[in-house]
């Protein structure tokens, strides 16, 4: 197995749904754990089988709910499948929120550091890092004031800074191209150009089919929890347009 | 409302590789042990966020236990004299290492649930979080022997050779610690009544452990409920915990060995029982949060 490589064989995540809301012990026990028997099970995915080949880049493609971030979460680890197995090989630098881990009382700087460790780096390591990562945010001297100071924009540029320092082989966006100005946006784009030259591979939640098919050739669409459609970008938005029209079904519930 | 479906077994994808998830119980060491830096920048940044904007920053955790030891020194000096000399050396002695446990244990129990919107987003050993609570706790244990010094040179207690087995009392106090709060973090993910429960079970346990008496001072009572509370007493981890720290600053002896060891025992089970049952249940969290 290369590093880059991942491979979703029937997964399915598994939710329990109960009718009886039950969050303290004691109501547990006032009930005899009855609220466990009667749970029903919701699927946010069942039966997803993907193989995604290192350096390919695949766009996620569905309605809201149609499980796009579970699946995302899936494959960067944070969930585990309730059923079948994901094999995801390599560092990934997840992107699913851009900033995710600031702590507002610190300055940019310790921010950096912070994020870099929860990524896994060294401070060393990090330091090797932090004039690329100061000069790609274009933040200038505002990296010593504390981040909850900064605006929306500058928190996204300087996520987007640490992530897309980070040397992944799996690079995971969860539609961060949204955030920051236009200029920004492109100088986002063709990072992430680089790095599907680099042969990274590359996962990509979007909703907007001209950026899709700008850095994607491949979609898949998820639609209630299953796979509907994998293959080129266009074909894939066209069944993802028809899956919109159609009437929805109910989600999957099974006792 | 919503839990984690049973987890199925890895058997039912015969064909695949086995999911990476799945690891064994030596590379979670070993993961946990990847993420030490971070851990230490979690320290940092509690101790940094507590004490931003205060003037007297860092000082706080020394001029606490200072404040406190003058309230116990005039109550127990002037209002309920005690019989003690130094009494409030001898407190302050049980005091420090039962708040470094207590103050762990409720702060820490609640990290995983405090720190939820990493969990959610960033793959990495959960553990870290109760961890690095333990992390700067320890840090403010250290930092208040301080002036549990200046009180001892204030009022002439003697310093002795056996001070120096402090350190390995505080290793003993820190490896129980984090394996305590590392139970208690994922319970209080399942069950959010943890907390308030422990909260109580924490100050019966002040009382229930020898922290401000000595086992020594116990008479003799036949009563059941007396011997009921002598039995309690002799299976309370704290009973070997406390005198690590007080025999050397007190007593100026060093424990003994059958305390050491008992008090070890405690440590190196608690954090084997509490590491294992954390990792266990780590991927479970993020259905609870």
């Amino acid at each position: 197995m290369r590093d880059g490589q991942i491979i979703l064989q029937d997964v399915g995540v598994g939710y329990r749904i109960y009718r009886e809301k039950v969050s303290t012990l004691k109501e547990a026990v006032a009930n005899r754990f009855r609220h466990l028997r009667t749970a029903e099970k919701f699927w946010a995915l069942r039966q997803v089988s993907l193989q995604i080949a290192p350096g390919e880049a695949i766009a996620l493609v569905g309605h809201n709910g149609s499980g796009k971030s579970t699946l995302l979460k899936t494959i960067a680890g944070v969930l585990e499948p309730s059923e079948g197995s994901a094999v995801v090989q390599g560092r990934i630098s997840p992107m699913i929120e851009l900033g995710a881990g600031f702590d507002p009382e610190l300055s940019g700087r310790d921010n950096v550091y912070l994020n870099g460790a929860l990524l896994g780096f060294s401070r060393k390591q990090m330091e090797a890092k932090f004039q690329r990562i100061v000069d790609f945010s274009e933040l200038g001297d505002f990296i010593d004031l504390p981040v909850k100071n900064y605006s929306s924009g500058m928190y996204a540029r300087l996520g987007f800074a640490i992530a897309q320092d980070v040397e992944p082989d799996i690079l995971i966006v969860d539609e961060v191209l949204a955030v920051g100005d236009e200029r920004f946006q492109e100088k986002c784009k063709r990072r992430i150009q680089d790095f599907r030259a680099a042969g990274i591979t590359f996962v990509f939640v979007s909703h907007s089919l001209p950026t899709a098919r700008e850095l994607c050739p491949r979609a898949a669409v998820l639609h209630h929890g299953r796979l509907a459609f994998d293959g080129p970008t266009d074909a894939a938005w066209e069944r993802y347009r028809e899956l919109e029209r159609g009437p929805a079904p109910g989600p999957v519930f099974q006792a | 409302m919503i839990e984690a479906a049973q987890q199925s077994r890895p058997e039912a994808a015969p064909a695949a590789p086995p999911a990476l998830a799945r690891v064994r119980r030596s590379s979670r060491i070993a993961e946990v042990w990847r993420f030490r830096q971070l851990v230490a920048l979690l320290v940092v940044r509690e101790l940094k966020v507590r004490y931003k904007r205060s003037v007297l920053g860092l000082l706080w955790t020394m001029l606490n236990p200072l404040l406190l030891m003058i309230v116990y020194a005039v109550v127990f000096t002037t209002i309920m004299p005690a019989a003690q000399p130094n009494f409030s050396v001898f407190l302050l002695a049980g005091l420090l290492p039962w708040l470094y446990f207590s103050t762990s244990l409720m702060q820490g129990l609640m990290s995983v649930l405090v720190n939820q919107e990493l969990v959610r987003k960033i793959r990495l050993p959960q553990a870290v979080f109760p961890l690095s609570v333990v992390g700067s706790n320890l840090v403010n244990f250290t930092l208040s022997l301080i002036p549990l010094f200046a009180i001892m040179a204030a009022l002439r207690q003697p310093f002795t050779p056996a001070l120096l087995f402090l350190p390995a009392s505080a290793l003993l106090l820190t490896v129980f610690c984090a394996g305590v709060t590392l139970l208690f973090a994922t319970a209080t993910v399942f069950f959010r009544d943890v907390r308030h429960l422990t909260e109580v079970l924490l100050q019966m346990l002040l009382y229930l452990s020898p922290v401000l008496y000595d086992l020594k001072q116990l008479g003799e009572h036949r009563s059941w409920w007396f011997q009921l509370f002598r039995l309690e007493l002799r299976i309370n981890p704290l009973s070997s915990l406390i005198p690590l720290v007080r025999d050397p600053v007190y007593y100026g002896r060093l424990p003994s060995l059958a305390t050491v060891a008992v008090a070890l025992a405690w440590a190196v089970g608690a954090l084997l029982v509490g590491f294992a049952v954390f990792t266990r249940l780590e991927p479970r969290h993020i259905h609870h949060l």
